[in-house]
């Protein structure tokens, strides 16, 4: 590695469903980000986009259609598909490489204009054996959740807190999609989706463009007074069918420790001052804790009680709300990383952490009960 | 192979409702009224059809709104003879690119109004730099398809 | 700049109509080609990148949930890289930045499709914006038809001369094919029956056109370090280059087609190359259609503009001419749409190795690998070499 990758600005869009069409809120981001560090297209070294294609927006290829708003005419430009914490580590091997000194990375889902999270995430399903089953996201998470809640004596209660808390933290949060008030009671009796999961604890469908430049270490700090470097990365794959897998021991630990050794964090529930945590559902906002090595084994449910997690907690998680409060499917990993970024430089407004954060941790999970995760540590 | 094997027989089928934005909004409104617009790009004085609410190129808004003619020229064609499942049109038919009159890019749309029967029928009719003129749809749909199509002049 | 990288082994389905596997097994058939080849286990791999063309092609979407066991990604941090037709191509391109950042040292490539369960041409249409083009532009063959006319018109081609040179292409990539054991459509055709072919969209006809396929392919990239304790000979990354422009097709030249120009300029400025028909020993340039792939010959610098069809009739692009192109048969006998990039590596990184067999070119050290996509947008190039 020849140096450092430093992000130096971010841009998110506005969370009210926006009667942009895509190509429209792509470049206005796109634009914010540029204007905000004061720079021009032509500044601007390599892009990298994550949008999934057809099932989640009826375009297939996607970044054919938005190639231009995203700023690609004539660049050395790519794609990922599925995570947009992918896309991050894609940009910053780009500058690692040393072909580029900087890269833009963004991150774009149109939930408003796509059928309901479930029709789509049933698609990730084999058609011959778990997608006639009923088998998708929610289900998986259902199953995940009884497993965790059994084994561990988690109570419904400590689930429900997850949305209680996250919610709570996104009325400070003016890029939050749902901004309500709630109770552990209206959570636990909203409508049940896949038992024991009800409404209130299944992420929303959203909105979202977010943007990020990243600069190689002498570009970033002439770019900015105040550069938050990659520090860590770890990501793994778990096995696909959902029999094989043991839901609660997931490959979460595997990323998370490869993305402390790169880091060189030997106490991660000490060294890190704030997460951003992927939580489509309540519960796993716990179980990642505990896999992150945030606390300890089946202590999730404990770590909530204490009070630890919350925005004046000794280690906040989700101060923006998560993706319990906003999910823009394939945006919402770039979202944690926007959001731990603006964190570390005390950008963050009304939900910045009361303590000063020098590190934090961003992380996004797709597929089901968890396939894939990925974790991120920035710091400054 | 020897052994035939299973295959599973199936149709994925979802709905999508597309944001046109504020942009396209007007620039379809105008179809609708049988104006073709254009915005303008102040840096780099190109007029592009459709209407942009950016330039590609100079990554700048787009605000000056212009109609362009409903004739222009032929930049290139293609015969399409062939079919496959969702398209749009029943061959045989004629998509296009046309370098409207006042716009500094090609315009998609489909040529129609003369014989298909054949290539060469075609080729009588239509070349790169022939010139072609818009026709309305009597019925509007509010799409694309509020121009039936461009006809050789 | 960066680390270097090698390419260490490449492994390939048969390609053609698959129905005797089902996805992960034909996936799995190209990734242990791969390890056998190169010598390497799935616990030397350090990170894997996959992807396809999208999800209606096959009715899974984000497939690389589907695949993980196959790709053998199971533990193993992924990158997902999709940009359409020029997939396997931007594949390769992420294997290697992910190596020359020094993030990881051996990376698993691998590219698929299984273009016979789905309707390639109705998938290919919604790439295209929904507004406007989604309803006039033909799947690819209507798109690439009217490029063709284009550049027809451009260089005053006459159209017997033209149809000639088309079907040259046409009868080398169809004979080629049969040196290539993976290759799909081995079809023994003569000029005359190339020449009178039905008209798909004109001036295409049907022997102008690529296939749909089932098929799979998987290239081990490596670093330097660790590729140099090999005993396997390595083929080195010399270059790399990629570009595209708007996605409203009537907004560029695609004559004078800037993204396939300058991206193959990156390439060459970064592997010293300043005459590639001189320098290149062979190219596999993405050729889903004939045309196109005459087109692309002037961008790339092969020759002059308006020269391609005189030099294709005079054996230029041939085997024992000055610079052989798509000995594999290209894609015009093979098109598993997200493994076609990466096979065009692969071919390229085998030529300059030796192991191209019975399509090898005779002592090959530098070869130009190259993939195309979006709505005619994007081109993307690699160039390896048997010297670092
Ligand atoms: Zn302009």
């Amino acid at each position: 590695m020849s140096g450092r990758v430093g992000i130096v600005a971010a841009a998110e869009s506005s969370p009210a469903i926006t009667q942009d069409n895509m190509m429209d809120a792509v470049y206005k981001v796109t634009k914010e980000l540029l204007n905000k560090v004061g720079i021009d297209r032509d500044d601007v070294g390599t892009i990298v986009t994550a949008a999934s294609d057809v099932f989640h927006s009826g375009i297939s290829c996607a970044n054919s259609y938005y190639w231009e708003a995203s700023g690609g005419f004539l660049k050395n430009a790519s794609r990922q598909d599925g995570d947009s914490l992918f896309a991050f580590l894609y940009g910053c091997l780009r500058v690692l490489s040393g072909h580029f000194e900087t890269a833009m990375v963004i991150a774009l889902t149109k939930g408003s204009e796509n059928p309901e999270n479930d029709t789509v995430t049933s698609l990730y399903a084999d058609p011959f054996y778990h997608r006639p089953l009923g088998i998708n996201e929610t289900t998986a998470a259902a199953l995940q959740m009884r497993q965790y809640m059994e084994r561990y004596g988690i109570t419904a209660e400590q689930c429900a807190l997850v949305t209680v808390k996250n919610l709570r933290n996104a009325l400070f949060n003016p890029y939050a999609h749902i901004r309500k008030s709630v109770t552990v009671d209206e959570v636990l009796n909203s409508k049940a989706t896949a038992d024991p999961l009800t409404t209130l604890q299944c992420a929303p469908k959203s909105d979202g463009m977010v943007a990020v430049l990243l600069a190689a270490e002498d570009t970033a700090k002439a770019l900015t007074d105040h550069p938050v470097w990659f520090r860590g990365y770890g990501s793994a794959m778990d096995t696909y069918t959902l029999g094989d897998r043991d839901l609660l021991r997931g490959t979460l630990p595997q990323a998370a420790q490869a993305a402390y050794t790169m880091a060189r964090l030997e106490k991660p529930s000490e060294e890190v001052d704030v997460a951003e945590i992927s939580e489509p559902y309540g519960f796993q906002e716990l179980l990642w804790c505990e896999q992150l090595g945030l606390c300890a084994e089946g202590k999730g449910g404990r770590l909530i009680d204490s009070g630890t997690t919350h925005l004046d907690g000794r280690l906040p998680v989700n101060p923006s709300g998560g993706v319990l409060a906003t999910n823009p499917y394939v945006a919402r990993g770039l979202y944690r990383v926007a959001e731990a970024y603006w964190q570390i430089t005390g950008k963050a407004g009304e939900h910045q952490v009361k303590k000063s954060v020098h590190t934090a941790l961003a992380h996004s999970t797709h597929g089901f009960a968890g396939q894939s995760h990925t974790v991120v540590i920035l710091g400054d | 192979m020897t052994k035939e094997y299973r295959t599973l027989h199936t149709t994925v089928n979802l709905p999508y409702e597309l944001a046109f934005g504020a942009t396209l909004t007007r620039f379809f409104d105008g179809l609708s009224a049988e104006k073709i617009l254009g915005t303008r790009c102040p840096k780099c004085s190109r007029v592009l059809v459709p209407a942009r609410s950016f330039c590609p190129r100079c990554f700048i808004d787009l605000d000056d709104w212009v109609e362009v003619g409903q004739t222009g020229t032929v930049e290139t064609w293609s015969l399409v003879s062939y079919e496959y499942i969702g398209m749009a049109k029943t061959p045989p038919y004629i998509t296009g690119l046309i370098r409207l009159d006042g716009a500094d890019v090609s315009f998609t749309h489909l040529i129609g109004g003369i014989d298909m029967s054949s290539i060469d029928q075609v080729q009588s009719r239509l070349a790169i730099g022939t010139r072609v003129k818009a026709v309305w749809a009597t019925e509007k749909p509010g799409s694309i398809f509020d121009i039936e199509y461009f006809v050789p002049i | 700049m960066g680390r270097a990288v090698a390419i260490m082994g490449t492994g390939q389905t048969h390609h053609g109509k698959r129905f005797d596997v089902s996805y992960p097994e034909l996936v799995r058939e190209a990734v242990q080609r791969a390890f056998e080849d190169s010598g390497l286990s799935p616990e030397d791999v350090d990170a894997v990148v996959t992807g396809t063309m999208p999800s209606m092609m096959e009715g899974i979407a984000l497939n690389h949930l589907y695949l993980a066991d196959a790709i053998q990604v199971v533990g193993k941090p992924l990158l997902k890289t999709e940009t359409c037709g020029s997939t396997g191509m931007s594949v390769a391109h992420t294997a290697f930045y992910w190596v020359a950042a020094g993030l990881a040292d051996v990376v698993l490539a691998v590219g698929f499709e299984k273009m016979y369960e789905g309707d390639s041409q109705a998938t290919m249409t919604t790439v295209a914006d929904p507004w406007i083009q989604r309803s006039f532009v033909a799947g690819a063959p209507g798109i690439f038809a009217m490029q063709s006319n284009m550049w027809i018109d451009r260089h005053h081609i006459p159209a017997e001369r033209l149809r000639e040179a088309a079907a040259v292409i046409s009868l080398r990539n169809h004979d080629d094919a049969f040196d290539n054991p993976y290759a799909h459509i081995k079809a023994r055709i003569s000029l005359e029956e190339i020449k009178d072919s039905r008209i798909v969209t004109y001036p295409i006809r049907r022997w102008d056109v690529c296939p749909n396929s089932d098929g799979a392919c998987a290239v081990l990239f490596m670093s330097e370090h660790k590729a140099k304790q090999m005993a396997n000979p390595p083929a080195w990354i010399k270059g790399v280059g990629y570009r595209g422009d708007e996605s409203y097709l009537g907004d560029s030249d695609k004559v004078r087609w800037n993204t396939a120009i300058d991206a193959a300029k990156e390439a060459y400025h970064q592997a010293g190359i300043v005459n590639p028909r001189r320098e290149l020993d062979v190219a596999e340039v993405y050729n889903p259609f004939t045309f196109m792939e005459l087109l692309l010959y002037e961008c790339f610098g092969f020759c002059d503009f308006g020269e391609a069809c005189d030099l294709a009739l005079q054996g230029t692009f041939s085997r024992g001419g000055d610079l052989p192109c798509d000995p594999s048969g290209g894609v015009l006998c093979t098109n598993p749409i997200g493994a076609t990039g990466l096979i065009r590596v692969a071919e390229a990184a085998m030529q300059v190795t030796g192991k191209a067999g019975a399509h090898q070119v005779d002592g090959a050290q530098l070869a130009l690998a190259h993939a195309m996509g979006g709505v005619s947008q994007f081109n993307g190039i690699m160039i390896v070499g048997s010297q670092q």
